[in-house]
């Protein structure tokens, strides 16, 4: 049962594409890291303030009050952005380390792999359905602002555009997955939890087009993925490690 | 008023803003443009610094918000646009894939040439270090120190200071004030007070006889006839509430903030090491000054030097330190309708917002009003920097924007904290003909003294002084 739920199987290629990955990202992290220590004067002029950190942490950083401050629709925009990505992140990562470094016989495993085993799979689906629309939501509102209805302050180069083209491909495909997943008989029991993908699942039988090539498609959205963030440390998209390092350090800074 | 300034500025806008000149029109820069550009020293920077410029997320708040990009809509003058540029001309010279590695030439890496690094140069000299930027900034990037330290790398290989910023250098280094002024006539406004009866005595040379407060002129007080009347009502304060103060005279040296804006970071560090020195083996408890360019690099730039033995404060923090204290006593009113503009280094530099505002409410029959800018976002006057001696005309655009700002409030009077300012804005209600005066909050202070001083002179004095 379920033969279609193919995310994580655990197969050489993946593996290998896996680690090459993980490889180009930390050699670019190296690269960004290695300039930075060439600089050789002091960083920090007085003590680490932990509750300046911590709280620029929280309002800046997660909350992204800094930004509600000045304009409510970019604050939607990236905190859409921001949450949705990380929240498929996280779960990317946690079904990946469930499926490849737990046993399959495992409670935990069970629950969130087989739907007939508790309540866990169904959350993984609305978890990946809420975080995937808050994703395409801002990026949506990104693509208005950016091109359709170009805001004064923004200035698009080559590196913004990449980076807007990579996380709507990677929402798209997502969704798209979903959608072919669903149009296999064995989840109607379970397809309201994916209220997203069912709907596209409905489309894409209306076209005709059930019961296509899932892991292909599955395939698509990895690779996708992972072009992604091995680009990271090369991109605009490497802020989201540097631009929370820099909040919380001039926050304790100016404490 | 918007009206007002484009036609002020019209002879500005039919030639474009240009700098003063370009550091490669200077008749030593005769190069091939084409060829690459000596390496940045990159060592010059923090590593903060060199992550701050993968920080920017290039959304472009600063853009709503430079003074500088408000006159001339260039992307690279923007501090987005400076970070991104400065970003690549980084990675193409000490990057992984830097254009002389394998790696580079492989990703199609070139060098940075010359010409390349002279617009740059151009462009980043285009910045009156305001701070706003870093107010607004999502990211809280510290620009201004970023952008000073660029500069500094700029003059190493000498590409900076423009022309006209770099006689300011030359003359603090050559007479220890940028206005090339001899260091004996330093202390000159002093003695020309005390004979015209302005002042009761010129302040006692504190390197000869102790006091607790030195009063550190600053050299736009000390030498611009226009401005010294900020030295002159600082000493009658002081006087009227019997501060034991002194000051250095023809030893005081200039602060070096001029050195440190455009980036002549070695001058700056010889030049501050010296003052530290000096101040400290006064054995004072108090430095005071009216200037907030010098408060800010003496308060705020010093301590990355070396340690001081005393506090440094604003003239107008003094003052409301004194009126609270019983000390000075403000009872003539003064029937004015007042908006005060916040200077850079007083507010955004150093913090300083509320102890003018505190000033002005303690100044009887002052009316008072905000303009919309104010605090951390007031409107810069577009002085500081370097920008006035780089850009005069850029600056001159963006002085009547804030002037535009004061008359809107319907003030009848400009009012500020920092002679710098006074010399910035002046330059706009100038170039505007605008129905405002400028003046020094000290200015205010001192005509709300009480009328003592005035009684105590002898008739003929007095009518000699109004004549």
């Amino acid at each position: 049962m379920y033969a279609n739920k193919l995310y994580f199987e655990a197969t050489a290629l993946l593996y290998t594409l896996s680690v090459i990955m993980i490889l180009i990202v930390i050699a670019g992290m190296f690269a960004s890291v290695s300039l930075w220590t060439k600089g050789k004067k002091p960083s920090l002029y007085h003590a680490i303030n932990l509750p300046a950190i911590i709280k620029a942490f929280i309002c800046d950083v997660v909350l992204q009050l800094q930004i509600l401050k000045i304009s409510f629709i970019r604050w939607l925009m990236h905190l859409c952005i921001f949450i949705g990505f990380m929240g498929l992140l996280a779960e990317t990562s946690v079904m990946a380390f469930m499926s490849h470094f737990l046993s399959p016989d495992n409670a935990i495993v069970k629950t969130f792999f087989d739907y007939e085993s508790g309540g866990g799979a169904r959350i993984l689906d609305v978890w990946g359905e809420v975080f995937g629309l808050m994703l395409l939501f801002g990026l949506a509102i990104a693509i208005i602002r950016r091109y359709i209805i170009p805001a004064k302050q923004l200035e698009t180069i080559s590196k913004d555009t990449v980076s807007i083209l990579f996380l709507t491909a990677i929402g798209l495909t997502g969704f798209f997955c979903e959608g072919i997943r669903l149009t296999y008989p064995e989840y109607a029991s379970v397809a309201s939890y994916s209220f997203a993908g069912n709907f596209l699942a409905g489309l894409l039988k209306a076209m005709g087009l059930e019961l296509m090539n899932y892991k292909t498609w599955v395939w698509v959205h990895a690779a996708i993925s992972i072009l992604f963030i091995i680009y990271i440390p090369f991109s605009k998209a490497w802020h989201i490690f540097v631009s929370p390092l820099e909040i919380v350090i001039d926050a304790s800074e100016r404490a | 008023m918007e009206n007002e300034t484009k036609k002020a500025v019209k002879n500005t806008e039919a030639e474009g803003i240009k700098a003063s000149a370009s550091p490669a029109e200077t008749p030593e820069a005769v190069v091939d443009k084409n060829s690459p550009a000596p390496k940045l020293k990159i060592e010059r920077f923090s590593p903060r610094q060199l992550m701050e410029l993968d920080a920017c997320t290039r959304c472009g708040e600063c853009s709503n918000w430079c003074p500088a990009y408000d006159q001339d809509q260039r992307e690279s003058l923007t501090p987005r646009g400076r970070a991104t540029l400065y970003k690549d001309i980084i990675d193409r010279q000490h990057g992984m894939f830097s254009a002389d590695t394998f790696l580079g030439k492989l990703a199609g890496k070139k060098p940075v040439t010359i010409a390349e690094m002279d617009d740059f140069a151009k462009d980043l000299y285009a910045c009156s270090t305001c701070m706003q930027c870093h107010y607004v900034c999502p990211v809280a990037i510290d620009t201004v120190e970023l952008w000073e330290r660029i500069r500094e790398t700029i003059v190493d290989i000498g590409h900076g200071p423009l022309p006209d910023q770099k006689a300011l250098t030359i003359n603090t280094k050559n007479y220890d004030n940028p206005w090339a002024q001899p260091r004996s006539s330093r202390g000159r406004w002093a003695k020309m007070a005390k004979k015209k009866k302005r002042i009761k005595d010129v302040p006692k040379d504190i390197s000869k006889k102790n006091a607790e407060v030195l009063y550190y002129v600053g050299c736009t007080a000390s030498y611009d006839n226009n401005v010294e009347e900020v030295a002159i009502n600082t000493t009658k304060i002081f006087e009227h509430a019997d501060v034991d103060f002194g000051m250095l005279g023809s030893k005081e040296k200039c602060c070096g903030s001029v050195l440190l804006r455009v980036g002549d970071k070695v001058s700056f560090d010889r030049i501050s090491t010296e003052n530290i020195q000096q101040f400290n083996d006064l054995g004072i408890k108090t430095l005071v000054t009216s200037c907030a360019g010098c408060l800010k690099t003496i308060k705020e730039d010093y301590k990355k030097v070396a340690k001081m033995n005393f506090e440094v404060k604003h003239t107008l923090e003094l003052i409301v330190d004194l009126i609270k204290a019983g000390t000075l006593k403000l009872k003539k009113p003064v029937n004015l309708k007042v908006t005060y503009h916040d200077p850079c280094h007083l507010g955004r530099h150093a913090g300083i917002f509320d102890a003018p505002r505190e000033l002005l409410s303690l100044i009887p029959g002052i009316e008072f009003i905000e303009m919309e800018r104010n605090r951390e976002n007031s409107r810069c006057c577009g002085a500081g920097g370097g920008l006035k001696s780089g850009y005069p005309d850029m600056q001159n655009l963006i002085s009547q924007k804030r002037v535009d700002d004061a008359l809107e409030t319907g003030a009848t009077e400009l009012v500020s904290a920092c002679p710098f300012c006074y010399q910035g804005l002046q330059v706009g209600i100038q170039a505007m003909d605008a129905p405002i005066k400028m003046r020094d909050i000290t200015e205010l202070v001192c005509m709300a003294l009480s009328d003592d001083d005035e009684e105590k002179k002898p008739a003929a004095e007095a009518a000699s002084e109004a004549k």
